[in-house]
């Protein structure tokens, strides 16, 4: 749009037509106070905060509603102005109780920046003030109706951006309230976007409520242990009795990848770490029981079994099993581990996606993957199978907003009325398990059509959608033909060669882009990483010669047993010891528990789960929350976990690798690359928590001039992994600084399908989590709620 | 004469010390003297030992705010705050101080504390006597700092010296 030139307080201001004049004003760093104006969000006008001088008009008028014209000139500060304001606050504070001391706004309160800013803390009014009683609304959201400056962001929020719609306000005029859905609480999806919004102290959080204050906490911005969505999330940690407690989780830094979003697990279900049933020693199986035991005896017990399994039975009589919830780093540094020293190509993981396909089937296209911020901008978007609101909340967010402020299409092809079909321009409902065939039909197999119709009575009610033409799959494919920069997104329901049609379709569109759905933290990363039996980091193929068996020496090169194949081999009692990090492959897939009776098992996780139970060895291990290393999220932004809370009594997956690594007598040096770096910094800028010093370390940090004194420093094979592994050469320093960074999809596969039969997608919805969301109170309490069944996973 | 010089300026120094002889002596007989404060005297803004304070209902004046810690210099508070239930009152608001510590090893008595609180629960009391050879005693909870119940309940807090002459009972509160 062509640019419009104003003047604010005497600055020249350009921006492009149709810009509000409080945008504009904010590009060149002039502050309009403002409550009910939210950048995203639908104009509402109410507050009267943002009045500016504009001249030629008779009036002030509200910066957030007016489009700057060409030659208006505005004031933002005269003595009009600041009386104006100082007006509103005084009218907002009439009835507004005294409780910043109590309230868990205090601190970082708008109306508290407001009044230090305008004015008016003294008031005329003598009137006792109206005081109604806290409501709780859900086991997450409680309102304090007296403290609410109906701004209506919350119910801007609940039904613009999260399309719940479960907040309305009430009566008119100085009665208004805002009220829940269900008179008097709320059945909603319970994401605390409105509590997150709300300006004031109104809406509260179950989890944080009365707990803290903002400065008393540390905020570290970290990455979401839940979903592959990757979530940036702040955490605010408090000292406690036995270490960093986390008592807030929220955003308050909207640079992340999710914007202003957070779902209920990124924002309260971080409590699973608090649990006093976790885990804080490590545990040795003596006569029958897991006995508490000291660190030193664990690692060489597991040491000498370990080696005397290699050595007696060679390294196909061991397996181990990798988690989708470890960074990346201890990923790659538990399938080394294996295979260099246990000498074993036996790894493998839970899979929820079909990964080593889409990456066979993207072959010589490394940059055709889309991010999560492509999702937001793109112009049309073809969703097949999963269902986003459930199980990438993220995911739906982008969509949904996409499609409300940039008017994107939105193309949906599922087996179940989902729904994302109230935004989509398209809807095709097929039958399930149809996701196949449909992938077929688009790439011009028509013979299927017939196949993809709905089953009778189950018929998409196409009155809750925009679809505007009645679909049939011939119609819906000749409209996806004419899009151009088209994102796919599938899930899981297209796997193995259903991939490379879907592929082959969006080749034939201008600019299409793809992005296939897995589920959990880092399951994207655990698949880069190279945790199968047959493939290396990067999808090399192991039986292929390469840098890696160059670097790394004598790895075995045949492809070792996926996770059913070594429970068939502990059944016939020729897998001597198993390895398994963070992950409940017992739980998960019903594995008969006296199948391992005649292995040596390890474990190491947080909880008892049902893989636990039968260790010989457990090792208590910290979570995602806990560590510090790099995440890689379905779509492949690369993403920094830092250390936020910390319990005593654990230790990282990563550490604990190399100090059985250590125990069984290998070179330390070898798997983990410490030591190297230029020692330019010899930590006299350490200690320091912020500022100067802190950046010039992250500079180091990012010119690999850091030394790695520990081997236990992930950044240490950070290095191997950017060195070695194709797609993961990104910007450190952007990454350190906190910026997601892009890695591609670098196929090199072959085309074979890999055992699309093992993919397991998790099936989470909104308030499960695996076996996270098992151990965490709150989603628990919400799924109680809701009457659901609380998660069994 | 430099001798009658000097004569003169030691009768002039000497009588000096005569006049002060004869004055009423300001020497504080602690901790040998009267009365519970053992001849220690104060001035009403002495800052000592804190006292948190009861409301005329015995509940806490303490909502934990954490504004005295934020307040602090020395960073030497150290506050668990939780909620108030229908069952369980301590405060007058929705939330009160679980755990309140001050440690003494680091409090430099002043007073920014006893400023900052929005609900004055926090005052300066007039204890002094905390020297130990341990210096995990100094510091000091919650129990340790909290005035009585007031009067019409109980006891009645005694801060001042003016108010043990005026007959307020001599019960000191625990350490002040
Ligand atoms: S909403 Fe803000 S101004 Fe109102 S009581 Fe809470 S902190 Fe104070
Ligand atoms: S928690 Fe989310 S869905 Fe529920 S009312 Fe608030 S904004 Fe709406
Ligand atoms: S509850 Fe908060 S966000 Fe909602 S209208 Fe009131 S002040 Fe605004
Ligand atoms: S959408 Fe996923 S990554 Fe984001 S907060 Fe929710 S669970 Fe975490
Ligand atoms: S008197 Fe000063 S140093 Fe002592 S607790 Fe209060 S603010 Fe801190
Ligand atoms: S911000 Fe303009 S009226 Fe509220």
């Amino acid at each position: 749009m062509a640019d419009v030139n104003i003047t604010v307080d005497g600055k020249k201001v350009t921006a492009p037509a149709g810009t509000l004049l409080i945008e504009a004003c904010k590009s060149v760093g002039i502050e309009v106070p403002s409550f009910c104006y939210y950048p995203n969000l639908s104009l509402q006008g109410a507050c009267r905060m943002c009045l500016v001088k504009v001249e030629k008009m008779p009036k002030l008028q509200t910066a957030c509603t007016t489009v700057i014209s060409e030659g208006m000139i505005a004031i933002t500060d005269s003595d009009e102005v600041r009386q104006a304001r100082k007006g509103m606050v005084e009218l907002l504070l009439g009835n507004h109780p005294l409780d910043c001391p109590v309230c868990d706004a205090g601190g970082e309160c708008e109306l508290q920046d407001m009044t230090f800013s305008y004015g008016a803390a003294e008031s005329k009014y003598m009137e006792p003030k109206n005081h109604k009683e806290e409501q709780q609304w859900s086991p997450v959201v409680y309102f304090d109706r007296p403290r609410c400056i109906l701004c209506y962001r919350c119910v801007r929020v609940c039904g613009e951006g999260m399309d719940v719609w479960a907040l309305g306000v009430q009566n008119r005029g100085v009665g208004s309230i805002i009220a829940p859905n269900k008179e008097d609480h709320l059945e909603c999806e319970e994401c605390g976007m409105c509590i997150d919004i709300c300006p004031v102290g109104a809406l509260t959080s179950g989890a944080y409520r009365y707990k803290t204050r903002p400065w008393e906490m540390n905020h570290v911005g970290t990455t979401c242990a839940h979903c592959a969505d990757g979530c940036k999330t702040t955490l605010g940690v408090r000292r406690s009795e036995t270490g960093m407690e986390i008592v807030r989780g929220d955003n308050r830094d909207k640079s992340g990848i999710n914007g202003d979003f957070l779902c209920i697990k990124g924002r309260y279900a971080f409590d699973f770490a608090n649990r006093e049933d976790r885990f804080v020693q490590p545990l040795i199986r003596k006569d029958g029981q897991l006995a508490p035991s000291t660190w030193e005896e664990a690692f060489e017990l597991i040491g000498k079994r370990f080696k005397e399994a290699r050595e007696q039975h060679g390294g196909q009589a061991i397996g181990v099993v990798g988690s989708n919830r470890t960074t990346n780093e201890e990923n790659y540094l538990l399938q080394k581990f294996a295979r260099v020293v246990l000498q074993t190509n036996n790894i493998d993981h839970h899979r929820t996606a079909d990964f080593p396909a889409f990456a066979a089937a993207l072959r010589g296209k490394p940059e055709s993957t889309a991010s999560m911020r492509d999702v937001f901008n793109a112009p049309a978007i073809l969703l097949i199978g999963n269902d986003p609101t459930e199980q990438h909340p993220l995911m739906a967010w982008q969509i949904r907003n996409n499609v409300r402020l940039h008017r994107a299409k939105l193309y949906v092809v599922n087996s179940r009325d989902i729904k994302l079909r109230r935004q989509a321009t398209g809807f095709l409902r097929i039958p399930k398990g149809a996701e196949g065939r449909f992938a077929a039909f688009l790439n011009g197999d028509d013979s299927v059509a017939e196949n993809l119709r709905p089953v009778a009575g189950t018929g998409a009610d196409a009155g809750e959608s925009r679809a505007t033409t009645q679909t049939t799959p011939a119609g819906f494919r000749d409209q996806l033909r004419s899009e151009q920069n088209l994102i796919i997104i599938f899930g899981a329901e297209i796997r193995g060669g259903d991939i490379a049609s879907v592929v082959k379709f969006g080749s034939g569109i201008a600019g299409a882009k793809f992005l296939y759905l897995a589920d959990y933290a880092n399951s994207r990363g655990a698949a880069d990483m190279g945790l199968y039996p047959d493939l290396l980091p990067g999808y090399h193929p192991i039986a292929d010669s390469g840098k890696f068996h160059q670097e790394w020496g004598g790895v075995p090169q045949t492809p070792g047993l996926t996770l059913p194949e070594m429970v068939d081999s502990a059944r016939s009692g020729k897998l001597k010891a198993l390895y398994v990090v963070g992950t409940n492959p017992v739980g998960r897939f019903d594995i008969d528990p006296f199948v391992f009776s005649q292995s040596f098992v390890v474990v190491q996780d947080m909880f008892l789960t049902e893989t636990a139970s039968l260790a010989d060895v457990v090792l208590p291990a910290a979570n995602a929350y806990e560590k510090s290393g790099t995440f890689t999220n379905t779509c492949g932004d690369l993403q920094l976990v830092k250390k936020a809370a910390e319990v005593s009594g654990s230790k990282s997956d990563f550490e604990m690798i190399v100090r059985i690594a250590d125990a069984m007598g290998a070179d330390v040096h070898k798997l983990v690359p410490f030591g190297r770096g230029t020692a330019a910094d010899m930590g006299q800028s350490r200690g320091a928590q912020s500022g100067e010093a802190d950046r010039h370390s992250v500079w180091l940090e990012a010119h690999g001039l850091e030394p790695k004194m520990s081997p236990f420093d992930p950044m240490a094979i950070l290095d191997e992994i950017q060195r070695l592994v194709p797609g993961y050469e990104v910007s450190r320093m952007n990454l350190l600084a906190g910026n997601d960074q892009r890695t591609s999809l670098v196929g090199r596969a072959s085309g074979a399908a890999q055992n699309p039969e093992l993919i397991a997608p998790a099936n989470d919805h909104l308030f499960s989590s695996g076996t996270l969301g098992r151990y965490s109170r709150t989603l628990n309490s919400v799924m109680e709620n809701h009457d659901q069944q609380p998660a069994e996973f | 004469m430099p001798v009658l010089q000097n004569i003169a300026a030691i009768a002039k120094g000497m009588s000096i010390t005569f006049r002060e002889m004869f004055q009423p002596t300001v020497v504080e007989n602690y901790p040998d003297g009267p009365g519970p404060l053992k001849g220690a005297i104060f001035q009403e803004r002495y800052r000592g030992v804190h006292v948190l304070q009861r409301d005329e209902n015995g509940l806490e004046k303490c909502v934990a705010c954490f504004l005295c810690a934020a307040a602090c210099p020395s960073n030497c508070i150290y506050i668990e705050a939780a909620e108030n239930t229908a069952e369980h009152r301590i405060s007058g608001a929705e939330r009160y101080a679980k755990v309140y510590n001050i440690d003494y090893n680091r409090c430099i008595f002043c007073g920014y504390c006893v400023e900052a609180c929005p609900t004055d629960a926090i005052t300066h009391g007039h204890g002094f006597e905390i020297a130990s050879f341990n210096a995990s005693d100094l510091i000091y909870r919650k129990e340790q700092m909290l005035a009585p119940m007031p009067a019409h309940m109980g006891a009645n807090a005694v801060f001042n010296r003016d108010e043990v002459a005026a007959g307020a009972p001599s019960l000191p509160v625990q350490g002040s």
